[in-house]
């Protein structure tokens, strides 16, 4: 049997693979007999000059192999072979890379909770409760107004079911001990706001890359810059757009309400293990702060270990995560893989409530906290007598034009309702593109921002006027 | 094959040709002594089934290639957070945290110091060679003064600073148990880096703690030496700088354990504070004399007031009485001393905007909120105010009726001025008769079960809450 190790009481001599030695000519100076010289032949296969070994003096002292920097280049000479150098290297050296074997998933399991009466939530509160419900035992973080109160909760509660929270150095730090924790095949998340959630692209990039589940809530503030802790949908180009490098996409979810915190949390871990990818739970610092009514789930998850992980134990060794691809085919092969994942998320995600569209004339978009002013505003409209309805865009990417095309069938007007200045009508215009809709009704909106959120009577008075037009 | 080592580096250009058995590195580079070094430890502490080595960014991102364990590759500076999450997922985990000077003493001094000062066992091999390789000789952290580099082209001077001794930083801070630096220039070292390596791992796999080995390496190729002028180089240059040796090693006993993760659905149910005893909800009669299905209350003061608690609580309340109900805070960034206002809503089946613009009753604590918001109240509708700081009220709309209370008088009668909003949200129940006193005290009880000691007064503050308010009815 070959063996890259020395056993110093065996006391073997080297063996030399020629084509493996590149001369650095270290185990020259280690070797106290003087028997390895600086070779004179051109290895044909190296195009390097090998060291050559003349074992007549060795005396097994292993010091040449301790210095040669190849694993298979000086090895221990194998007792019961004659000569080495006449073998196939394919045969030496096996059939398989390892020994590993090859592992099968282990599966999550919903366990029933019992009857719990409904709870009186803030939404980051929600957030955290879905979390542990989902499974989640790790959160990291970085302390950040106004999402911190969902971390404070997390660093309360998971110690008492033996999860960690760990506050990182930075969110920088925060992302990839995500992408450690996520690697290793377990559910984690991190609470973050605006400036937090800039800070963690360049890893959520990464992870993308790398295909690894992880939560983000990105409690959305004031921009750009430090800004202000009040609400802004600050963050939709970056969580549809602009996820770091690279050919990045995420599924982004955005509740309007603690309940929704609560329940696309859930849906967030399980999205984000069924797809390999990060989630993000994108809503604005209203609603983390927003308390009222939040059911609780049937059942809650325990979460088993994917087959891709590399979580530490003999099942996975053989496993790797890695986003670098150096061969360009191999990268370009790799990301068809990840635009198949991308396509399969817009065939299969994407999700929206209508609130009276079926015979809207004035189609009201909004998510977030200005979609509840906004379906005030569409209550209070009809109330009127004008044909409002409201759609409400839950997954933000992939943006779900399949549900708003039937929503626009009898619409005069859309008036986009956001705390920004177009993030989400440049998203509902894209989307309308992308989806070749010329006929669509022409679209208006009700827009503030710096942390300042459009109130109903804003769009009552909006549509109004266009309907006055 | 046996060993540490992959049988046929398959991810290294597929393993194609003389790549299945050889590494990328360069002739004389140190790098593959260390992998070897480190492979050889990982056997012989038998625990190559548990090891995750986590590759860097730097020549050795390609670590992977060659070690048959878990593998997980990093951004660039991130190993340290990356081998932290790894292990706080697994604990069992053996986690190798591998760098090299740019990588670790440079983009990434922020996650190695953190990682360093938690002290949770790991292993950090962290491979000095004084110049970045990967991409192409530039200036590293540990570059020393007057070599040239490419981006230092007249030698590194005072004002790119001195070479970062890692080792010396890293061996003071508290976490680490053992720190240690070695080279690789000759027999001797390479023996010392041997046992060194192993005992950072050791030290992890005994849980005592975080082990972080820096090796002195050459780098040939950069600084355009043969590799033995390379050796001699950093013999000669660097270790006068970077002296060899143990600069931390203390004794300490296993103490890393984290327990699995607990799922029990009752544990769980218990800790998230959920309850499968009913609070009485839907049992009593919605407001609807304050309005037929939204009922829209601020509570405004300074920060400290306590308009967020009471806030809190009416929401609370509202919904254990079976309706729906939103509280959302604004306040300054200060907890103290800015301003902050609370909006609640309370509807029969479905809070719509949870804002209060216009709201049916106004709980004010400070004259600047009475003057910003009392106008906003709606026609019909009812102010509470602290007469305690309000002593001339602004005129208000005949339509509305205000009540102006010495909510801190009275609480600090009772010995605990911050009782106030107590005492406001006595006097709002009662002169609104939103829900019934007995709902909100119940609210109250549960909101302080933790804090049994506050009860008694904010009991007795709600009270008298109530009692100013019929008080003062009566006199009007």
């Amino acid at each position: 049997m070959v063996t890259t190790k020395t056993d110093k009481k065996a006391r073997p001599k080297p063996f030399l693979f020629p084509q493996y030695c590149k001369a650095c000519g270290r185990c020259i100076e280690a070797c106290p007999k003087d028997c390895i010289h600086v070779g004179s032949k051109i290895d044909p296969s190296s195009g390097l000059t090998p060291v050559e070994v003349d074992l007549e003096r060795c005396n097994g002292c292993g010091l040449c192999i301790d210095a040669c920097p190849e694993p298979y280049g000086l090895m221990p000479a194998p007792g019961d072979i004659e000569d080495m150098s006449l073998m196939d290297p394919a045969q030496i050296f096996g059939p398989r890379q390892t020994t590993a074997p090859t592992p099968e998933p282990i599966p999550d399991v919903m366990v029933p909770l019992p009857e719990l009466e409904p709870m009186v939530l803030k939404g980051t509160h929600a957030a955290a409760v879905g979390a542990i419900l989902a499974g989640c035992r790790h959160i990291f973080g970085y302390p950040i107004t106004p999402s911190t109160e969902g971390a404070e909760l997390m660093a309360k509660l998971l110690p008492q079911l033996d999860g960690v929270f760990v506050q990182a150095v930075s969110e920088v730090a925060t992302v990839n001990i995500m992408y450690g924790c996520g690697g290793a095949g377990l559910r984690c998340a991190t609470f973050t706001s605006s400036p937090g959630f800039s800070l963690m692209l360049e890893g959520i990039s990464y992870m993308i890359g790398a295909e690894l589940p992880g939560v983000f809530f990105n409690i959305m503030r004031g921009g750009p810059g430090l800004g202000n802790i009040g609400p802004e949908q600050s963050d939709i180009k970056l969580v549809c757009r602009g996820l770091g490098h690279g050919n990045t996409h995420a599924i982004v979810l955005a509740p309007s309400t603690p309940q929704e915190m609560l329940d696309l949390t859930m849906s967030a871990f399980d999205l984000s293990f069924q797809y390999r990818n990060p989630v993000v739970i994108a809503a604005d610092g209203y609603l983390g702060q927003m308390t009222g009514r939040v059911e609780l789930p049937k059942t809650l998850t325990k979460p088993g270990v994917p087959e891709w992980a590399v979580h530490g134990d003999r099942e996975h060794r053989g496993n790797l995560i890695t986003s670098i691809y150096i061969i360009e085919a191999d990268l370009e092969i790799h990301n068809e893989k990840i635009l198949a994942k991308y396509d399969r998320m817009i065939d299969n995600e994407q999700r929206a409530d209508c609130f009276k569209c079926d015979d809207a004339e004035w189609v009201v978009v909004a998510c977030n906290t200005p979609a509840r002013m906004a379906k005030g505003a569409v209550q209070e409209l009809r109330d009127q007598g004008i044909k409002a309805g409201l759609f409400r865009p839950i997954t933000l990417w992939p943006f779900p034009i399949r549900l708003l095309t039937p929503a626009l069938a009898r619409a005069k007007g859309m008036v986009v309702v956001e705390a920004g200045p177009g993030q989400l009508e440049d998203e509902v215009r894209l989307a309308l593109s992308h989806a070749d809709i010329r006929d669509a009704p022409p679209i208006s909106h009700v827009r503030r921002y710096g942390g300042v959120l459009p109130q109903q009577q804003e769009i009552v008075d909006k549509v109004r006027a266009l309907v006055e037009e | 094959m046996e060993g540490v080592f992959y049988n046929r580096f398959e991810r290294h250009a597929h393993g194609e040709g003389l790549k299945g058995q050889s590494t990328h590195y360069c002739s004389g580079c140190g790098h593959g002594l260390v992998h070897k070094y480190l492979a050889e430890a990982v056997d012989e502490l038998g625990v190559q089934d548990r090891t995750i080595a986590i590759s860097p960014v730097g020549c050795s991102v390609f670590m992977y290639y060659y070690l048959d364990v878990g593998n997980s590759q990093a951004a660039h500076g991130r190993a340290p957070a990356v081998a932290l999450g790894h292990k706080m997922a697994n604990p069992q985990s053996i986690v190798i945290s591998y760098q090299g000077d740019g990588d670790l003493a440079s983009i990434g001094l922020a996650e190695i110091i953190q990682a360093a000062q938690m002290g949770v066992p790991m292993t950090i091999i962290f491979v000095n060679n004084a110049i970045y390789g990967m991409t192409g000789g530039q200036m590293a952290p540990t570059t020393l003064m007057e070599q040239q580099t490419t981006t230092t082209p007249t030698g590194r001077d005072r004002l790119t600073g001195e070479p970062m001794r890692m080792a010396e930083t890293i061996g003071q801070l508290n976490g680490p148990v053992y720190v240690e630096r070695v080279a690789l220039y000759d027999n001797k070292q390479r023996v010392r880096t041997q046992k060194a390596i192993k005992k950072a791992l050791r030290m992890q796999v005994e849980n005592r703690g975080l082990g972080f080995v820096e090796v002195l390496s050459e780098c040939p190729t950069h600084l355009h030496m043969s590799p033995s002028d390379a050796e001699q180089w950093v013999k000669d240059e660097m270790v006068p700088i970077f002296p060899l040796g143990v600069k931390k090693d203390v004794e300490t006993e296993p103490w890393f354990q984290l327990d699995p993760p607990n799922f029990e659905p009752a544990d769980v149910a218990t800790v998230i504070g959920s309850s499968t005893e009913s609070n009485g909800r839907g049992t009593e009669p919605f407001p609807a004399h304050i309005d037929p299905e939204d009922v829209s209350i601020k509570f405004a003061g300074a920060g400290g007031d306590g308009a967020q608690t009471i806030a809190m609580l009416t929401t609370r309340t509202a919904i254990n009485a079976g309706y729906d109900s939103t509280h959302i805070p604004s306040y300054g960034p200060e907890s103290r001393g800015g301003t902050s206002y609370a909006d609640v809503h309370i509807a029969t089946t479905e809070v719509l905007s949870p804002a209060s613009p216009k709201p049916h009753v106004l709980v004010v604590f400070n004259p600047q909120s009475l003057e910003k918001f009392g106008p906003t109240v709606r026609d019909g509708g009812v102010i509470l105010y602290d007469s305690t700081v309000i002593v001339e009220p602004p005129e208000m709309d005949p339509g509305i009726r205000a009540y102006g209370i010495p909510f801190t008088q009275i609480a600090v009668d009772l010995g605990k001025a911050m009782v106030k909003n107590t005492v406001a949200l006595g006097a709002t129940v009662a002169a609104t008769q939103i829900f019934p006193v007995e709902r909100f005290v119940e609210t109250m009880e549960d909101a302080l079960k933790d804090r049994c000691a506050l009860l008694p007064i904010n009991r007795e503050a709600f009270n008298r809450g109530v009692e100013a308010f019929s008080d003062l009815e009566q006199t009007q």
